[in-house]
């Protein structure tokens, strides 16, 4: 019984995490989308570059992204 | 562990084929730092124009995630592993030494969402320190 207990418990929070932040709005779930995997993904890689290039503490000396 | 692009399609509810999803989710904290510079330091191009669009508690879902959700990785146990690295690989900055130390402290693997993110420095310490790099796009 208890360990019955335990796999619902992590089986709960499983679900949770696969279903994302839940004060999201689907307006903002669709940007977010956009940013990684979508139409918009170019330009925030180069805005992630952009901040080690700018920040020689955060991007160290070498030639590399990240 | 987790790099920018899986933290965020995992906050979106968007959750990346192939990521395991029985351990609590860590983003390193000078990663976080660099989403936080797309929330808060917003350039002009048509990403910022849409961030800019987010709602108050849309935007708090990046600046403060939620801890069931994704984790971001204290950073203080790490700095003296991450100095280390940092001096045995020469120049490295924080964003690296620290994602690998966390690798390190975080069973040794790290998950990105692009290999563009990746870079071949941290590639290459990752394979001399043990720790498994994963690409999932």
């Amino acid at each position: 019984m208890e360990e019955m207990a335990v796999l619902d418990v992590a089986e709960e929070r499983r679900r949770r995490r696969r279903a994302g932040d839940p004060r999201l709005s689907e307006a903002g779930r669709e940007i977010l989308a956009r940013m990684t995997t979508g139409d918009l993904a170019d330009e925030f890689q180069a805005a992630l570059d952009a901040d080690v290039e700018a920040d020689p503490i955060l991007g160290g000396h070498h030639d590399d992204a990240a | 562990m987790v790099d920018e692009y899986l933290a965020v399609r995992v906050v979106g509810g968007r959750w990346p084929e192939g990521l395991p999803d029985d351990e609590d989710l860590v983003l390193p904290a000078s990663r976080h730092w660099r989403l936080l510079q797309r929330i808060h330091a917003p350039g002009d191009g048509q990403l910022s124009q849409l961030l800019a669009t987010l709602s108050p508690p849309d935007r708090d879902t990046i600046r403060y995630p939620h801890p069931e959700v994704l984790q971001i990785a204290d950073a203080r146990p790490l700095l003296d592993e991450a100095a280390r690295i940092a001096a045995r690989y020469g120049g490295t900055g924080w964003l690296i030494a620290e994602t690998l130390a966390a690798g390190l402290t975080y069973g040794r693997t790290l998950w990105f969402g692009t290999e563009r993110n990746v870079g071949h420095v941290l590639a290459q310490a990752a394979g001399d320190l043990g720790i498994t790099v994963h690409v999932i796009t």
